[in-house]
């Protein structure tokens, strides 16, 4: 019964990889026949490319900061929301709806918001008084942040969501006991509800932490292409500018495997939890 | 927050003044101060679920309303509905970016993919939870390893290997690609869904002489339905907004899916904004409509299938 699903798997998964791992070990354009043997040598060459390690710095910048943010805020509007308010229901569908929406969608959607000419945020800006806004997807020193900020407006949502079903399965005695010795909503925060859903926590933040690594590719070439000045370059969208306009398939390879071993490290945690709590609550 | 529950529920000023004074003197001064607060808490409640509502729909209303302006109300109107509607960008943009066309492709490629997924990750994931066999736990974790693996890192070889394969370019190369990259989480969630139904089931129907493949069938997929409905739609959203591996197998204009065929209307299209506007309006709005619909299955869907896959 597993043949069907493992012959696919094998096919177009594993050996992609190994067929990865061993084009990277070449000077290959993708195209003719003829391989040059390299050895090692793409990878030194990855390691001192100062566009790579640019990129690689972004990837790491928008990944943390994506992920630092996504939970605050998920967490901090699930806490708003864990008691009984009117049109609570009605607010969780409309901050749940970003998450329907592909990255194109809501990149090019951006990239509007933040146009010069007949974009949002220039004229809310304006609203407020400032007659010279920031160049958001243009400046250097901002771009990427802008970016970083549709990630994170896109995903928000989906985290208050986890959130808000691990604190209303916190059981009502906890918070009673603590009641009774005197906590105050701060002490309780921290002694009751924090620790209660801690599991939730550490995995929304994994599964942020992976998915920024590597599912930053669409937004980042839909708003910017990795510009300007490789502002906004990350690691992805440098290998795949390096495969299809400059040819150069081996190294874009080696570049890749350098990608996977970093993220593999973050999915091999993820999977140990994973593991660790089959059978989690039903949200 | 109305105010009886307040009262009710005993408060932590509440409480410790009964252990020290005596039984029943709750004084009054505290409890009002308390429901100031909790009246306070409410209130910035609501102000923060009005900025967040309004940061969140209002960019999608305004995509709406920018698809409805003509030309020139678009740039001298920023912000508001339009006042006079122009229903004509919404034909332009569909015959322009040929969206009926790409809508039929992300149909038969999510369509295609589900049919594969489902029926494969159900008998790999039933295998690994109800069957015993040689090699099944190495086969599992062999398996589980691939939701370890970025797919983006692995795109330029898949390309080179639908090439091998003569699937480059074509929707049935897509749609493979995409069902094996969905096996991992798929098996996996199955089987989780698979180890919460009691053998004794499985058995008594075996016994009543079913053949493994009809109990299967009859027994144990009824009962998974919450999780086969779980991969349905967290996989089915994944592959209708798949971007990124389309783009690097479909090159063929009448083969883009949606959001491949989106990017290519907004960079080919870069002057006519509200025919751009028109067109991300048309493709945004099945997905509302369905979302609106069925909320509660993709929500429960889509965290369930996060946190367990």
């Amino acid at each position: 019964m597993v043949a069907p699903a493992l012959l696919i798997y094998l096919v177009f998964v594993i050996y992609p990889l190994i067929r990865g791992a061993f084009v990277s070990l070449y000077q290959w354009d993708g195209l003719t026949p003829t391989m040059t043997w390299m050895g090692l040598r793409n990878y030194v060459d990855a390691l001192q490319d100062p566009v790579f390690r640019l990129a690689l710095r972004n990837t790491f910048q928008y990944a943390i900061g994506v992920t630092i943010a996504k939970n605050i805020l998920g967490l901090g509007l699930a806490l708003l929301l864990n008691k009984k308010l009117k049109l609570r229901a009605f607010f969780r569908t409309a901050a749940f709806l970003p998450v329907m929406f592909s990255f194109v969608v809501v990149g090019v959607l951006w990239s509007w918001i933040f146009n010069p000419l007949f974009g949002l945020a220039d004229h809310l800006l304006a609203l407020a008084g400032i007659s010279s806004p920031p160049g958001w997807l243009s400046d250097p020193s901002i771009a990427l942040w802008s970016v970083m900020w549709v990630d994170v407006w896109k995903w928000t949502g989906f985290h208050m969501v986890l959130f808000l079903a691990a604190l209303q399965a916190v059981p009502q005695d906890l918070y009673d006991a603590a009641a009774v010795d005197g906590a105050g909503s701060w002490a309780r925060l921290w002694h009751v509800t924090i620790p209660s859903i801690r599991p939730v926590i550490a995995l929304s933040v994994l599964l942020s932490l992976t998915g920024a690594f590597v599912a930053n590719y669409d937004v980042v070439y839909v708003m910017t292409g990795g510009g300007p000045l490789n502002s906004t370059q990350v690691a992805l969208t440098y290998i795949v500018q390096t495969t299809f306009t400059s040819d150069q398939v081996g190294y874009a390879n080696a570049m890749s495997m350098i990608l996977l071993v970093l993220v593999a490290i973050v999915g091999a945690v993820q999977l140990r939890l994973m593991l660790g709590r089959r059978n989690l609550a039903h949200v | 927050m109305s105010e009886p529950v307040v009262a009710r529920r005993p408060l932590p000023a509440d409480s410790n003044r009964k252990r020290s004074g005596p039984a029943g003197s709750v004084p009054l001064k505290p409890v009002s101060s308390q429901r100031a607060r909790t009246r306070t808490f409410t209130l910035s409640a609501y102000i923060v679920m009005a900025l967040v509502l309004i940061v969140t729909i209002y960019p999608m209303l305004w995509m709406v309303f920018g698809a409805l302006k003509s030309l020139g109300e678009f740039y001298t109107n920023i912000w508001g509905w339009p006042h006079v509607v122009y229903w004509a960008n919404l034909a332009q943009a569909w015959s322009q970016a040929a969206l009926g066309r790409k809508f039929l492709n992300s149909i038969i490629v999510t369509g295609g993919t589900l049919l594969l997924v489902i029926p494969l990750c159900s008998m790999a994931g039933y295998s690994f939870a109800k069957v015993w066999y040689p090699g099944r736990r190495f086969l599992y974790y062999f398996i589980l390893l691939g939701i370890m693996i970025p797919f983006g890192v692995t795109a330029i070889p898949t390309l080179t290997v639908t090439l091998q394969f003569h699937l480059f370019d074509t929707l049935q190369g897509l749609i493979l690609v995409y069902v094996a990259q969905n096996i991992s989480f798929g098996t996996f969630l199955m089987y989780a869904f698979f180890c919460s139904i009691p053998d004794e089931l499985i058995e008594a129907a075996q016994v009543d002489g079913c053949a493994r493949f009809r109990a299967f069938r009859k027994i144990v997929i009824p009962l998974a339905r919450p999780g086969l409905a779980t991969l349905l739609i967290f996989v089915g959203t994944g592959i209708w907004n798949e971007y990124f591996m389309a783009s690097v197998l479909i090159h063929q204009n009448n083969l883009e899916t949606l959001p491949l065929g989106l990017v290519v209307f907004t960079t080919q299209h870069a002057t006519d904004y509200p025919e751009l506007f028109a067109a991300l309006s048309i493709v945004t709005t099945p997905m509302v409509v369905v979302y609106l619909v069925a909320q509660r299955q993709f929500i429960s869907g889509l965290t369930a299938g996060a946190l367990k896959g």
